[in-house]
């Protein structure tokens, strides 16, 4: 086994190279910037194909990519593997959607999603909180665990007591420093080169894991012979039965395209044909490293570090839950350590100083995974508290310069937040970041709750304000009821309906079948009465 | 494309690219998935797992619809040709 501590100078040298190059694209993106707020949040609506594409990849893929889903599959099988399949459908959002969004937005000098919706609904404060209340929602707990990720790959990298908390401060600050300085712009820029460094890791990291099992023909034969639960449906775990993998692809899709980073890259495309090239892109190359990249090195796991001894029994633990090989990881939350211990402990071996140059280069890219994740949402979360509620609620009078440097200083005090939260977290013995992670999982079923809205205003036209206001609320009420925190609060009071129906399909789904009858039957209901609410004028 | 051809191909675009989600990633796996339980079941063909290769022909169902749709139908503003 090759630690990190023997691969030499060459973690440094990429690591320090990568960051090196994010800086000098943040200092380019400052060169070329203009100080109001339609530059530093949508680059001047300027934006081509290249960097359309590839920041919208950047946003959309965070460590989950490259660290979640790979173990996923090496917890639950090739069901997993299927989840793949929910990137043609955010692909082709980006055009069906996207480009309606670029178009009225253009049109109307729209900057954050709540633009949009509280004008066309006619509600400047209601519908514009709320919208921005989904969008931190969204944007928070991705931040705080992009930030824990760059400590965990560092930990990996480097070697050091501190290796954690110096990788979580240095991924943090850079991030921080390339925001502030030059807005969408270099938050585009950079993802760029960190879209491309995470398509080119996703297959790197699939070809080197079949590389690894001695080539195509002896990984197949290897994969054959995994145990029955992990080559059908509903996996190892039975959780992913077809309705719970269906719902969460085509609403994990749809959620993570309207979330407000989303929504804002839409805004800063130059024209409608560079969202249509973009989709085209997006679903064509993405599925691919999901298929053949990443979906492979969980495949491959099972197969390197087997979930079962040599009776066929899961190693578990004491609440019944199946836990990964000893070598992967000693806890049930620990599968997604799966690539990384491939990478560490056959790469170097199997390929030498040009396989240890491979393996950095392949953290280097969970690590732009969770960079581009990170910078997206510090960035549209900095226009959500500075335009939608600054320049609304606190100063409507200050000047354009005044809310750049106001949306720097949000940038900065949440980083900073974020990675306090981190490093306590890593410290505390409750482990407080089990739990954020759960709620990462459940931003998407919140940033959901926007498509009836988002669909009614862009297509069907019938809503009043008052059905949006009733049906966002009652999708997000229906989420904290099936959220951990409310059994937390609660209890066992509604355990066994509300764990059922956990069990049968997405809790975003839950959330969204409410929030849609509530939003018909309120609309129906307000225009009956004869007011046009808002929004149908 | 005139309206009276593109009305029928955005129909049958939507139905299929909606099928693949349903069959591929869906209740549709229910006709492919083999039983665990069963000692006879076969759970590869053609070498890899059937369930992988069956996630596979979706995605290129999925991927033909968005390449005509790309092709034919999507003009560059969010509408259809016409």
């Amino acid at each position: 086994m090759t630690e990190p501590a023997h691969w030499g100078s060459i973690p440094y040298i990429v690591v320090g190279l990568y960051l090196l190059m994010l800086l000098v694209f943040g200092y380019l993106g400052y060169r070329r910037s203009v100080s109001n707020e339609e530059d530093y949040y949508l680059a001047g609506r300027s934006q081509g194909w290249t960097v359309t594409s590839l920041t919208i990849m950047a946003t959309f893929f965070s460590s989950f990519a490259l660290l979640g889903a790979p173990g996923m599959v090496y917890r639950d099988g090739v069901v997993f593997a299927l989840f793949s399949l929910n990137v043609p459908v955010a692909g082709a959002a980006i055009y069906i959607i996207g480009s309606r969004i670029r178009r009225i937005g253009r049109e109307k000098g729209y900057v954050t999603p709540a633009d949009m919706i509280a004008d066309y609904y006619g509600s400047r404060a209601g519908l514009r909180l709320l919208v921005a209340l989904i969008g931190i929602l969204y944007a928070v707990p991705y931040v705080v665990i992009q930030i824990q990720a760059g400590g965990i790959l560092a930990q990996q990298l480097f070697p050091g007591a501190a290796a954690f908390e110096n990788g979580a401060v240095v991924l943090a600050l850079v991030t921080m420093l390339y925001i502030m300085v030059g807005g969408m712009r270099s938050v585009a820029w950079t993802d760029v080169v960190q879209g491309l460094l995470l398509v080119g890791g996703m297959l790197l990291a699939g070809v080197a894991v079949v590389a690894v099992l001695g080539g195509p023909s002896s990984f197949f034969k290897a994969i054959a012979a995994l145990p029955p639960k992990s080559l059908s449906v509903p996996g190892t775990t039975g959780r992913w039965t077809p309705e719970m993998l269906f719902t969460a692809s085509v609403f994990a899709s749809l959620g993570s395209m309207i979330q407000p980073a989303q929504w804002m890259r839409f805004y800063a495309a130059r024209s409608g044909a560079v969202l249509r090239r973009s989709a085209l892109i997006f679903s064509v190359v993405l599925t691919a490293c999901f298929f053949f990249g990443v979906m492979l090195v969980g495949l491959g796991g099972q197969a390197a570090y087997p979930l079962v001894d040599g009776a066929g029994q899961y190693r578990m633990d004491e609440m019944g839950r199946v836990l990964p090989h000893a070598a992967v990881g000693s806890k049930a939350s620990e599968f997604d350590q799966v690539l990384v211990v491939i990478l560490k402990n056959h790469l170097p071996e199997l390929l030498g100083p040009f396989g240890v140059v491979l393996a950095a280069l392949i953290l280097v890219a969970i690590m732009a995974a969770a960079m581009s994740t990170a910078d997206s949402n510090l960035h549209a979360l900095s226009a959500l508290l500075t335009h939608d509620v600054y320049d609304q609620f606190v100063r409507p009078q200050a000047s354009q310069v005044e809310r750049t440097w106001v949306g720097r200083a949000i940038i900065a005090l949440v980083t900073v937040l974020a990675l306090g939260l981190v490093l306590w977290g890593r410290r505390s013995a409750h482990n407080p970041l089990g739990m954020i992670v759960i709620l990462g999982l459940l931003a998407i079923a919140f940033s959901t709750q926007l498509l009836p809205l988002t669909i009614d205003m862009l297509f069907v036209r019938r809503g009043t304000r008052v059905g949006a206001i009733w049906g966002v609320v009652t999708g997000l009420v229906i989420i904290f009821f099936l959220s951990p925190f409310f059994s937390m609060m609660a209890g066992d009071t509604f355990k066994d309906v509300l764990t059922s129906m956990k069990g049968m399909i997405d809790v975003g789904a839950w959330g969204l079948g409410g929030n849609v009858v509530v939003f018909v039957g309120v609309s129906v209901w307000t225009r009956e009465k004869g007011g046009l609410e808002g929004g149908v004028a | 494309m005139d309206r009276k051809t593109v009305r029928p191909l955005s129909i049958l675009l939507t139905g299929l690219f909606l099928l693949a989600m349903f069959m591929g990633s869906g209740p549709g796996l229910r006709l492919i998935n083999p039983d665990p339980n069963d000692v006879n079941a076969a759970f590869t063909t053609w070498g890899l797992p059937t369930i992988y290769l069956w996630g596979l022909c979706w995605y290129a169902v999925q991927i033909t619809v968005i390449l005509v749709a790309y092709f034919k139908l999507w003009d560059g503003e969010g509408g259809d040709h016409d």
